[in-house]
């Protein structure tokens, strides 16, 4: 009986001996289908991206190494200065209005418990349908004489001539903006009502005792408790809203005039319309740049307010 | 205060309703003008119910092949998605290896990355092996994402140690450990982060675009714009093609919108 206690002992330290070896490897052999993909289509692509920036790099290949010229270029090519002042433009417009439009809904909703689940699909519904969907459904929806949304705004006695949404700066600017926020506003209020439901009742106890208003309660309690959400929204929002391409492509095709085209579009532009492999890519650098500056500091702010 | 929270509800209530009743009408419309024939008024001079749209559409353009081609990437994607980031976010939870830091690290770092920057060389790569235009090429780049290695992690960080002691004393390895004990416990994480890639992969549009320039291969998301551009100032057909698109889709999401909606808010709140 001891020397079988003993025997078992034994065989359990040297298994377990056994399996921290075998772990070493089994961790790297887990780990080694993922690794591969990251290598080749991840990183692999970045690297190369990089290098390409630096050369006057046609579609077929042919390559000249130019050093910074694709990003010097860069600071005085009018078009791409006025594509990034849209999409900074949208962003700092869609990214308030996303999560505010978005908050106010899951408040809203979270107060109604009967039915709640018929608001929260409808809400969310536009979320799962794809960018070619909603942009046509759109650009009909917008019809100045057959589109609905006219109509609507005709029989309600807001306007009382058509308009041509698709055909001024600003109200192809508006058109796109409402879109989006009909999309994606669904994604960012569930995530809201997620936040709202994760707030203990004790919270809100403490403001009734203390004879808050409704509006206290919103700002003093719910608000802060959704601090972490908020945050988390507002960044993934603005990253979204920076990398819009889609809806301009396929509501406005960039127009008026070039004035709803966006970073990605130049990137999209100068890459497969002219075939410009070289300068797209410093284009696509520098928006990875904007991105990692906006990510990096999201990480800075969370890590200060989690302190 | 009774009173105040009574008129509170109610006033509620009708906002929430008109909101609901904005969000509906454009996919309602587009339901209705996809029965309508092209010219006709959807109400009034009597109703022209029909699918006469849904037949022309149909044979017009390969709107199933294409819907075929976006549910082979998309189930494709999904599937090794979730079995490569939960395989090697286990490793990176519970498996202690050399690179082990640096790599998740490396992984953590790319996930702040947007594909968009990567348009080009991953264009000019995809040429230069010849996938280019293929539907292998839109599932590859999607598979290198990391942020399921990110969820998985987080979730796997979260289960209790002693869960694979008995199994490890036992005898059971790393590997075994996996797919017995951690895969069925962590089904909702994977069934966030696979509705997650689905939708995702489902609705790219910017890669296809750019790789995929055979009829025969495109995606819907591909499709759809290409057959709508050729009506201009004709709406019952592209509407209806739109309708074609997406009723699968809404029809998916009532089903599983339980589903769908907390893996969503499982992400977003696990996301940092």
């Amino acid at each position: 009986m001891a020397v079988k206690s003993i025997a078992q002992k034994k065989s359990m330290t040297m298994g377990s001996r056994g399996l921290a070896r075998q772990g070493w490897v089994t961790g790297v052999m887990m780990v080694l289908p993922y690794t591969l993909f990251f290598l080749l289509f991840s990183l692999f692509p970045i690297l190369y991206g990089l290098r390409v920036s630096f050369y006057d790099w046609s579609l077929l290949g042919d390559k000249e190494f130019i050093g910074f010229l694709n990003y010097t270029t860069l600071l005085q090519d009018e078009e791409f200065r006025d594509n990034l002042l849209h999409t900074v433009l949208f962003t700092l417009v869609s990214v308030p209005l996303i999560c505010g439009v978005g908050l106010l809904l899951a408040v809203l909703i979270h107060g109604i418990r009967r039915g709640q689940a018929f608001f929260r699909a409808a809400v969310f519904m536009p979320y799962v349908l794809s960018v070619s969907v909603i942009s046509s459904i759109w650009v009909i929806f917008l019809q100045p004489y057959s589109g609905l949304f006219n109509q609507i705004l005709r029989t309600l006695g807001i306007i009382n001539s058509e308009i041509f949404w698709l055909s001024e700066p600003m109200l192809a600017w508006a058109s796109i903006i409402m879109s989006t926020i009909w999309w994606t506003v669904g994604f960012v209020f569930v995530l809201f009502l997620a936040g709202l439901q994760d707030i203990p009742a004790s919270f809100y106890e403490a403001g009734q005792i203390e004879g808050a208003n409704r509006w206290q309660t919103f700002w003093h309690i719910t608000f802060p408790s959704l601090s972490r959400i908020t945050i988390l929204v507002v960044v993934l929002q603005t990253i979204a809203s920076f990398k819009i391409f889609g809806q301009s492509k396929l509501i406005t095709g960039g127009g008026p005039a070039g004035a709803t085209k966006t970073v990605v579009f130049s990137i999209y532009e100068n890459g497969f319309q002219t075939f410009q492999m070289g300068y797209a890519s410093a284009i696509a650098f520098v928006l990875m740049i904007v991105i990692l500056v906006i990510s990096v500091l999201q990480t800075l702010i969370l890590r200060k307010f989690e302190s | 205060m009774t009173t105040m929270n009574r008129a509170y509800m109610y006033v509620s209530r009708i906002v929430a309703l008109l909101l609901a009743v904005f969000f509906l009408i454009p996919i309602v419309w587009m339901l209705l003008l996809s029965f309508t024939p092209e010219g006709q008024p959807i109400f009034g001079g009597g109703f022209h119910f029909s699918f006469a749209n849904y037949a022309k559409v149909l044979s017009q353009a390969p709107i199933f092949g294409w819907m075929g081609n976006s549910l082979i990437v998309s189930v494709i994607t999904t599937a090794m998605v979730l079995l490569l980031s939960s395989m090697a976010a286990y490793a990176f939870s519970r498996i202690r290896f050399p690179g082990s830091k640096v790599l998740f690290f490396l992984f953590l770092s790319a996930m702040m990355i947007p594909a968009e920057a990567t348009l080009i060389p991953l264009y000019l790569f995809m040429r230069d092996i010849g996938l280019l235009g293929t539907r292998t090429s839109l599932i590859l780049p999607a598979v290198a994402g990391p942020m399921g290695i990110f969820i998985m992690k987080q979730f796997f960080d979260g289960l209790p140690k002693d869960l694979e002691e008995a199994a490890r004393i036992d005898g059971a390895g790393f590997f075994k450990i996996w797919y017995r004990i951690f895969l069925p416990l962590s089904r909702p994480a994977l069934a966030a982060l696979g509705i997650f890639t689905f939708i995702g992969a489902w609705n790219d549009y910017v890669w296809p675009l750019i790789s995929i320039s055979d009829k025969a291969f495109m995606t819907i998301t591909l499709g759809l714009p290409m057959f709508q551009s050729s009506y201009v100032q004709q709406y019952a057909l592209p509407m209806t093609a739109n309708a074609l698109a997406a009723v699968p889709v809404l029809l998916i999401f009532l089903l599983f919108q339980k589903q769908i909606i907390k893996g969503i808010a499982f992400t977003g709140g696990k996301e940092m």
